[in-house]
């Protein structure tokens, strides 16, 4: 269970994150919607203990993340896979290094253990034989799902996804989005998914959170939020211009 | 500022407040060096807590050899002649002798100039291009990876760059001092017409320079790749980030090298040479 | 390390010698059209003053700082031997000597170049990796008058003033450290330099912290110019860039004194 607590950032005398408060239950998945630059990043960041908030709290299954350095977070951080919006793929490792990392940090497993768990994630991922390439040969969308498979190769209880599908063609964000539905119904993954695709993310999330300016402005589930008479809330949710 | 000061600062007199804002030039300055401080002691906890990356270790030692073995070289050469060149013209001029150049030379080789001057180049080369590595790493959010897979980047990153750079500066030093002498030697043997054998005196060398030499060039070799290491972990912003963390970190780390030989030095004269 | 057949290693080492070939040649182009430009001058400037101002304010308290240590450890350096011989009146001379022909020029020629010149190319080098100079270029304003020219001037006048300043502080440096470490009073130090040390000495540096700021404008300029490959392409410059400032420092250095004698 993740549980955010008068959570506040500031970047000079601007607030990013202004006062969000969140429970997200054990097992659920969590779709966290808004304009670009409403604090979504931010948001996952300081949750998974990278950046420290100004005030306010942050539990993870009950352990406190803010203020705690990164010695104590590791029997937090095995336990949270993270998909960075933009990429954050080691660019001195190949991309089977890449995606092999977490197996080889967590320890306990044999480095043929590790490449097969490698190549069959390859496989879900729809991209065989770029075991050896470096991410700067890669295309943007090709690095998304490296950066995909490494945050859910450990199979973490806890995920946070930014934006897994931004710069990928319909069909192959369709698969992304597949492979996310399949974790959740497998059950005990605790998850947050940012993203720009409302479409995509309608049926594969059990809430969603709207910010705006960094404060939550809408959290409810899908037929809440379809029900809402707010403007904002239903022009997001559509896709529409405001005029 | 936080309210309180805010409230403080609000409450001076005008020709207080410009005294105070005088505090402004040195609130970046503490804060650079408390946090280079923290890099440093971190570095060295990991160091001696296991698991150390031998393979990153020898890696990085090649790197730092490879690309500045041919650069300390050239301007180690070129020193040494520069040196020779302008010592021969003056002792000419005012003592008439050059007999005991070789040997005065030699000793300021091991106590200055070969270890410092190594290092303000490997401070350009090596500083540099450590910052630039681990700010592009830090503005491309890997080393937000790192952390998340639970690989403490000091641990990661900064040791096996630290323990390389102790090895290669001693180990560059050296070459640079058999470079500069070198070089010295052929400028004297061939403007002074002072004998190869004159030249090569040792009769001066006390178990004090060798001392100081090695003083400073493990100084110098901690203090680079730490200082460097804290001006790339500390990038912000896209490629102007890190273009901000290589500045901050030659001119972080040649200042350094200069106040470790004033002190070192100094340190050297009371102890061996007084 | 696998082994390299001679056939592979010379043809890495054609390709490192036409790397620095293609580096010189660019260098001298850019020379070439900044010069130009003072023919008949075309500036701007506004912008001139703002470089020299940005340039002076961020370089002289390290210069300063630089040259006080700098002075202090040459009387440290030659401390035992002055004290050996019993030579108080030569300290003067000595440190002196040292600091304004050789010393004093290379060391803040050194923190310059770590200082504006690697400030420079990163500028640039992130202007040109965010397509700001073809940018620029698009607006029909030539980036050579517009950034280059100024910063040349700002580059080249500011290195010679402070090494002025700097050649100073470090008799300054001196003579205070004569007189804690060896007892050698500022009177003496001062009457020392005045007496061994010409005129030409104090010339013969400030020349050479003349060229030196040429050197450090042109080599910033150029691999600020050329950077290519987003973040990593700007730290990449601006390591080519102190590193080549470095040894031109050291080259122009020998040759200058070499020939001045
Ligand atoms: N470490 C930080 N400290 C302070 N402010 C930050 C930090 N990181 C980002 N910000 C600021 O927080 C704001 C929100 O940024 P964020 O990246 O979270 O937006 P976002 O909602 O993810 O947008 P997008 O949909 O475009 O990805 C921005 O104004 C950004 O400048
Ligand atoms: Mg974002």
């Amino acid at each position: 269970m993740i549980r955010i607590s008068e959570v506040y950032k500031y970047r000079g005398h601007e607030c990013v994150i202004n006062g969000v408060n969140l429970v997200i239950p054990q097992g659920t998945q969590v779709g966290l919607i808004g304009p670009g630059g409403a604090g979504k990043s931010l948001l996952m960041k300081i949750c998974a203990g990278l950046v420290r908030p100004d005030s306010g709290s942050v539990l993870i299954d009950g352990t406190e993340v803010v203020g705690i350095g990164d010695v104590e977070m590791t029997s937090v951080r095995s336990k949270i896979g993270m998909l960075f919006q933009n990429y954050a793929l080691f660019d001195f490792m190949t991309v089977e290094e890449n995606i092999g990392f977490p197996l080889r940090q967590l320890g306990g497993r044999t480095e043929e253990e590790i490449r097969d768990e490698v190549n069959r994630l390859l496989l879900a991922v729809d991209l065989p034989n770029t075991q050896k390439l470096f991410p700067n040969e890669l295309s943007g969308g090709m690095k998304k799902r490296v950066t995909f498979a490494r945050a859910v190769i450990a199979n973490p209880p806890i995920l946070f996804y930014d934006d897994p599908t931004a710069g990928l063609d319909p069909v192959t964000s369709g698969k992304i989005f597949a492979l996310l539905e399949e974790r959740r119904e497998r059950g005990g993954t605790t998850s947050i998914v940012v993203s720009h695709d409302i479409l995509g993310m309608r049926d594969i999330c059990d809430s969603f959170v709207l910010m705006d300016h960094g404060r939550i402005v809408f959290s409810g589930t899908r037929e809440e939020i379809e029900a809402s008479t707010r403007p904002f809330v239903g022009q997001f949710w559509r896709g529409e211009a405001d005029d | 500022m936080t309210k309180h000061t805010q409230a403080y600062v609000a409450a001076l007199s005008p020709t207080q407040r410009r005294i105070a804002q005088l505090g402004v030039i040195f609130v970046p300055i503490v804060t650079q060096v408390t946090e280079i401080l923290r890099v440093g002691s971190l570095a060295f906890y990991y160091a001696f807590k296991k698991p150390i990356r031998w393979r990153e270790v020898v890696q990085q030692s090649f790197f730092i050899g490879n690309r500045s073995l041919a650069f300390v070289m050239i301007v180690l050469g070129f020193l040494g002649m520069i040196l020779i060149f302008q010592s021969g013209f003056q002792a000419k001029r005012i003592v008439g002798d050059l007999q005991g150049m070789g040997a005065l030379y030699l000793q300021l080789l091991f106590r200055e100039f070969a270890p410092t001057v190594t290092a303000l180049m490997l401070a350009t080369r090596v500083g540099t291009g450590i910052a630039a590595e681990i700010g592009s790493m830090v503005v491309t959010e890997q080393v937000d990876a790192l952390r998340m897979n639970n690989a403490e980047p000091i641990q990661y990153l900064v040791v096996p760059r630290l323990l390389a750079s102790i090895v290669m500066t001693f180990v560059l030093s050296c070459v640079a001092l058999c470079v500069a002498f070198g070089t010295g030697m052929f400028v004297a043997n061939t403007v002074f017409e002072v004998n190869v054998a004159t030249f090569y005196n040792t009769s001066l060398l006390e178990w004090g320079d060798l001392i100081i030499f090695s003083l400073k060039a493990l100084a110098y070799g901690i203090t680079i790749p730490i200082i460097a290491s804290q001006a790339g972990l500390s990038a912000f912003g896209g490629s102007e980030g890190v273009g901000t963390a290589t500045t901050m970190a030659v001119v972080n780390a040649s200042l350094a090298v200069t106040i470790l030989d004033f002190v070192l030095s100094g340190v050297g004269y009371i102890f061996f040479f007084s | 390390m696998q082994a390299l057949s001679p056939f592979k290693l010379l043809s890495r080492f054609g390709a490192a010698f036409m790397e620095v070939a293609l580096d010189v040649g660019g260098m001298a182009v850019l020379l070439y059209k900044v010069i130009r430009c003072f023919f008949p001058p075309k500036l701007d400037g506004m912008e001139t003053w703002r470089n020299l101002y940005k340039v002076g304010v961020k370089s002289a308290p390290i210069v300063v700082v630089t040259a006080l240590l700098t002075g202090a450890i040459m009387v440290i350096q030659s401390g035992a031997l002055v004290a050996q011989f019993d030579a108080f009146g030569l300290l003067g001379w000595g440190a002196g000597f040292a600091t304004l022909r050789e010393v004093g020029p290379i060391m803040i020629g050194l923190m310059f170049s770590g200082r504006v010149g690697a400030n420079n190319t990163a500028e640039l080098g992130t202007m040109k990796v965010t397509d700001q100079i073809d940018a620029l270029r698009a607006l029909a304003i030539d980036p050579i008058t517009y950034l280059l020219v100024p910063r040349f001037i700002a580059i080249v006048l500011m290195m010679f003033l402070l090494t002025i300043v700097g050649d100073l502080t470090a008799l300054v440096g001196g003579a205070y450290t004569g007189q804690v470490l060896l007892g050698v009073s500022p009177s003496l130090f001062a009457s020392s330099v005045i007496e061994y040390i010409k005129l030409e000495d104090l010339f013969n540096g400030l020349f050479k912290a003349f060229t030196f700021g040429v050197a450090i404008a042109v080599v910033s300029s150029h691999y600020g110019m050329t950077t290519s490959g987003g973040a990593v392409g700007v730290g990449r410059s601006v390591n080519n860039s102190v590193v080549a400032s470095a040894v031109l420092i050291f080259v122009l250095d020998y040759f200058i004194t070499s020939i001045l004698h």
